[in-house]
């Protein structure tokens, strides 16, 4: 049973009132004569749990509050503010920015300049969190590249002049496919029909166009989706609206790593970064496909020794609350036992075909009971 | 004559210039570049020995110009005591090999070639002469020399001969000095810049020199200048007259002994232990020769091999008091301090002299000098500069001991970035090294790096470790007055501006700070500041106490300065009184709720640099950011002390006014304030 998330886009008054409870719990301290504060869920995997209603992770009841009493903190209050501010005016004057934009107009805000743009990035996440809105409420257009998608799917995407055009993402686009806008809400693209049977998402460049020239969209009957590493937020909102609209399976294809493990937990479980809107960006009944740490021995596959850093994140990943199934607690362990890591590519070793005739073939009979061709 | 002696004979004739020819790498000749290193070397340490010894102020001018095929013009100039000119051809002339074999004391040329070498050189690369020009104050005219070496029969041979008036040395020598040593030769060697060169080379030497003035000028072909540097000196006190002293037995060697043995006046091996060694009483000598089984009338001449071995190894056996230790002369840890603030900016200084001790019947002591902050590159390694017996040591830094000593500390609990602990350390900051001994040992004849000596070690790590605390000090001040910094801006700038903005978008009133600064900061701080008053010579220190808690608080503030003679404090409108020796108090009214209370002083005849750094202690409840608590039973102690010294002092105050007929007068005088600086140095490290 799956729990349809509807669009959570606020309305301008909304969002204004919330960037204002902000000020107002700094205001009201100091009025009180305390020093001003805000109060943020702690954003670590210390304190994600699953939410058993929505069958994703969100933050748990850790908070961490960030008060005028260190300059680091007080920094981030003040700096709070002028982005509030600056938001307020966007709103007002229909205008929007990009994070990377309103980094560099920090510069003109004194005390509360942004010292990097990481840091720009975090404080707009934090304000989606404890004011309850999405960054496109506040006017905030990400940097991040969006995926790339080829089959047989039509949208129909609102162009720049306001029409709505009609997309196939087969027959209408050239070899690098449909590129996802940053904004996938309804208001912008509509998913028309499709047909296809399963949706695959691709970690790197390389294998996705080694799968677009074998034409394995039209062989196995699936769109292909290009997720470019760590997939953005419209990337995976994109998924999960075909998941739930259309109903229709997504499986994940990424390298052998701790990294690709960690692409998958943020698609199917939803992201530590995102914990508070994963319910609205995860896919919780998407399928690991491959490569699994298993198939570097069962296919003998050409691997790298894992770095030192590698075995970190695989110990990391062991404490996470999203790897706690027995599938990855095994999938981690053979990892490290093997001490070995392995590239999509490595499947080339048997031949330019051997992915799409054989091994994923034999992937997705017995992940999903599909039979190709 | 038969072949053997044939050979013999021919050998000897060669025998010189062949020497040179072969040791050429120990003589520090073996390339072009080291070669003008050396020359300047060998010619600016007699300067300064020479100069030392006549109880002279040395300035001393180095100029090199470029020729054309790769060769060098050197003129070294000094205003030291000058040479007679019956003396010159032996001290040019001649290798001095072995002659200062029984005098054990502390002396800078140790090579044992000397000047000669540098004429030797020049005349072998180039077939220059030397020329010398030397003025001694006695005579109204200075004389001038050229040389050249007859290797054959190791002697100068002088031409040109000639006396030039008054007016014209002191054209040519630049100074208004009446008597010194011009030394012009020319020589096949190349000039180059960098941590191998002539310019670092007398920049070390500055540094452990803090009472010489060198000047440096290197002149290209189209008289253009390539380098130049000029250190003046910091100090007028001239090194302590090193005493020269009889070997001990604890460091005798075979070889010596027998030689020792062979060359004394003394009839029998009793008055020979006696008088040629340092420690050897009637009692002690009798001790050692029962051990040896010698008898005491036996001629010194006639011991044999077995003889000398039993001899040694009673050395070894009977108990012998330590020989004496003011035979070295250590720079003194003020004037390192000056030395490396003549030589390197930097933010702040700290040096140890530790007292003399004894290795293997050597005296030797060990000095750390360490510099950190300021304009020193704080990417790179931390910079080493080592000394022996004031010399520099610029090759082989690796395999030295002096750096292997600095290489074993763990330099990263007190703040400098090391890899594993271990290893020259990395950081805005430079380390000096200095052993003085009246033998020091060398891993090879080039003498660039000291050898291995458990001893040695031991001494030269606690130095180290005491520098390195006065670090951590140091960097523990500074992140103090960095943190209350951040709290000061917290509160003044970003504080404010939260509650304007926040107001301004609410359309509320702007709410009243005080109650919310209080409760941030809850703490009372204290900022200090000594600046240097270009204008006046004043160094003027400012002491803000900030209270930012609920209720009033009153202090006792005390300060630490450098009080010794000729220094007082002045523009002290506050008042206060002496604690003691060094530490003035102020006793502050009631400082209210967010009020501030400033004491501001000046300090007078201090020199820029001498002090840039104020502790602040307290007496007062609870803490005070920035500033230290007093303990109360160490002052307890440093009063008790003080109280001895104070007798002291009075009768030193008198005794200046006597003196003050005799000539060393001003010398005397400043042995006394540099003594006191030491007392004010050591009552520094007790907090």
């Amino acid at each position: 049973m799956v729990v349809v998330v509807q669009d959570r886009t606020r309305s301008k008054e909304e969002t204004v009132n919330a960037l204002h409870a902000v000020a107002a719990e700094m205001h009201d301290r100091m009025m009180r004569g305390e020093p001003p504060r805000m109060t943020l869920p702690v954003r670590s995997k210390k304190n994600i749990a699953f939410d058993e209603k929505l069958s994703v992770y969100k933050y748990g009841s850790k908070k961490t509050i960030r008060d005028a009493t260190s300059l680091g903190s007080a920094h981030q209050l003040l700096r709070a503010l002028h982005v509030t501010e600056f938001m307020e005016d966007m709103i007002e004057s229909k205008k929007s920015s990009t994070l990377r934009e309103m980094y560099y107009i920090s510069e003109g805000w004194g005390y509360g300049k942004f010292s990097s743009q990481n840091e720009s990035n975090n404080l707009a996440e934090d304000l989606e969190i404890v004011t309850g809105c999405l960054r496109e409420d506040f006017k905030l257009r990400p940097e991040e590249d969006g995926a790339r998608i080829i089959g047989n799917l039509t949208f129909q995407e609102k162009n720049r002049r306001g029409e709505w055009m009609r997309i196939n993402c087969r027959d209408d686009v050239g070899d690098s496919g449909y590129g996802v806008p940053y904004n996938v809400e309804s208001e912008k693209l509509q998913l028309i029909e499709h047909d296809i049977d399963f949706m695959m998402a691709i970690e790197t460049g390389g294998m996705f166009d080694r799968l677009v020239e074998n034409g394995f969209d039209e062989l196995a009957r699936c769109g292909l989706i290009h997720l470019k590493g760590q997939p953005a937020r419209s990337t995976r909102r994109v998924m999960k609206r075909i998941n739930e609209e259309w109903g229709i399976p997504i499986v994940v294809f990424t390298d052998a790593d701790p990294w690709s493990f960690r692409i998958f937990a943020s698609i199917a479980y939803g992201a530590i970064k995102t914990a508070h809107i994963s319910e609205y960006l995860a896919t919780p009944s998407a399928i690991y496909l491959g490569i699994e740490s298993g198939d570097i021995e069962a296919y003998d596959l050409p691997s790298d020794e894992l770095t030192p850093r590698d075995i970190e994140a695989l110990k990391a990943e062991k404490s996470d609350p999203r790897f706690q199934s027995q599938e990855w607690i095994d999938q981690i362990d053979l990892m490290l036992d093997l001490g070995k890591k392995a590239e999509q590519q490595s499947l080339a070793k048997y031949g330019l075909d051997f992915v799409t005739d054989t091994y994923l073939p034999e992937k997705l009979q017995q992940k999903l009971g599909l039979v190709i061709g | 004559m038969d072949k053997a002696q044939r050979i013999a004979s021919k050998q000897k004739q060669i025998s010189i210039s062949e020497f040179f020819e072969k040791n050429k790498h120990f003589l520090g000749f073996d390339t072009h570049q080291r070669a003008i290193i050396t020359a300047v070397k060998e010619a600016v340490d007699n300067s300064l020995d020479a100069c030392e010894e006549g109880r002279i102020l040395p300035e001393i001018h180095v100029e090199i110009k470029r020729l054309e095929g790769d060769r060098l013009e050197l003129i070294t100039q000094d205003n030291g005591p000058g040479i007679p000119r019956e003396s010159i051809a032996n001290v040019f002339g001649k290798f001095l090999l072995g002659s200062r074999f029984h005098a054990i004391r502390q002396t800078r040329g140790q090579q044992g070639i000397g000047i000669t070498g540098v004429v030797m050189y020049a005349q072998l690369t180039t077939g220059s002469t030397t020329t010398v020009m030397s003025k001694i104050e006695t005579e109204s005219t200075a004389v001038r020399v050229d040389l050249a070496l007859d290797t054959k029969n190791n002697r100068a041979l002088k031409s040109n001969e000639d006396r030039i008036p008054l007016e014209e040395w002191f054209e040519e020598s630049g100074m208004q000095s009446a008597h010194g040593l011009r030394i012009r030769t020319v020589m096949a060697a190349k000039y180059q810049r960098g941590r191998q060169s002539v310019h670092q080379y007398l920049r070390m030497t500055s540094i452990v020199n803090p009472h010489a003035t060198i000047r440096l000028k290197v002149i290209g072909k189209q008289g253009e200048i390539i380098d130049e540097g000029e250190w003046i000196r910091t100090t007028k006190k001239l090194p302590r007259p090193v005493v020269e002293i009889r070997p001990h037995p604890h460091g005798m060697q075979f070889g010596t002994l027998q030689r020792m043995l062979k060359n004394t006046k003394e009839r029998n091996v009793k008055s020979f232990l006696r008088k040629e060694f340092e420690k050897v009483s009637p009692l002690v000598a009798k001790k050692i020769l029962e051990h040896a089984e010698i008898d005491e009338k036996k001629r010194p001449s006639g011991l044999n091999v077995e003889g000398i071995q039993n001899l040694l190894s009673a050395f070894m056996s009977v108990k012998i008091q330590a020989p004496p230790t003011d035979c070295l002369s250590p720079i003194e840890d003020l004037l390192i301090k000056k030395g490396l603030e003549k030589a390197i900016d930097s933010r702040y200084a700290a040096t140890v002299t530790r007292t003399p001790t004894v290795s293997q019947g050597n005296p030797f002591q060990v000095e750390v000098g360490l510099v950190f902050g300021g304009d020193l590159p704080s990417d790179g390694a931390v910079e080493v500069l080592r000394f022996a017996n004031r010399v520099p040591l610029m090759y082989q830094q690796g395999g030295c001991l002096l750096t292997k000593g600095i290489e074993s500390i763990d330099w990263r609990r007190y703040g400098l970035e090391q890899t594993g602990g271990k290893g020259v350390p990395k950081g805005p900051a430079a380390i000096l090294v200095h052993l003085a001994s009246t033998n020091v040992q060398f891993t090879s004849e080039a003498k660039e790096a000291v050898s291995e000596n458990e001893e040695v070690l031991e001494e030269l790590r606690r130095a180290l470790f005491e520098v390195g605390r006065g670090l951590q000090g140091h960097r523990k001040r500074i992140g103090q007055r960095e943190k209350s910094r951040e709290k000061f801006d917290l509160i003044n700038k970003i504080l404010p501006e939260i509650a304007i903005k926040s107001s301004s978008m609410l359309g509320r009133p702007e709410p009243d700070l005080s109650p919310i600064i209080t409760k941030i900061m809850n703490a009372v701080f204290c900022e200090e500041d000594v600046i240097w008053d270009t204008k006046k010579k004043l160094a003027r220190c400012s002491i803000k106490v900030y209270n930012y808690t609920a209720r009033a608080r009153a202090y006792t503030i005390i300060v630490k300065w450098p009080e010794r003679d000729g220094v007082r404090l002045i523009e002290n409108e506050r008042g206060g009184r002496k604690e003691t020796r060094g530490l003035w108090a102020w006793r502050l009214d009631a400082i209210n709720p967010g009020s501030m209370t400033e004491i501001s002083f000046a300090v007078e005849g201090l020199a820029h640099g001498d002090w840039k750094e104020a502790e602040v202690f307290f007496r007062g409840n609870g803490e005070i950011i920035g500033s230290e608590k007093i303990d109360e039973s160490l002052l307890e102690e440093i009063r008790k002390q003080e109280g001895l010294k104070g007798v002291v002092e009075e009768f030193v105050e008198v005794a200046p006014v006597q003196r003050q007929v005799i000539e060393v007068a001003s010398e005397r005088d400043s042995f006394n304030e540099a003594d006191e600086k030491k007392e004010w140095k050591s009552g520094n490290t007790l907090f």
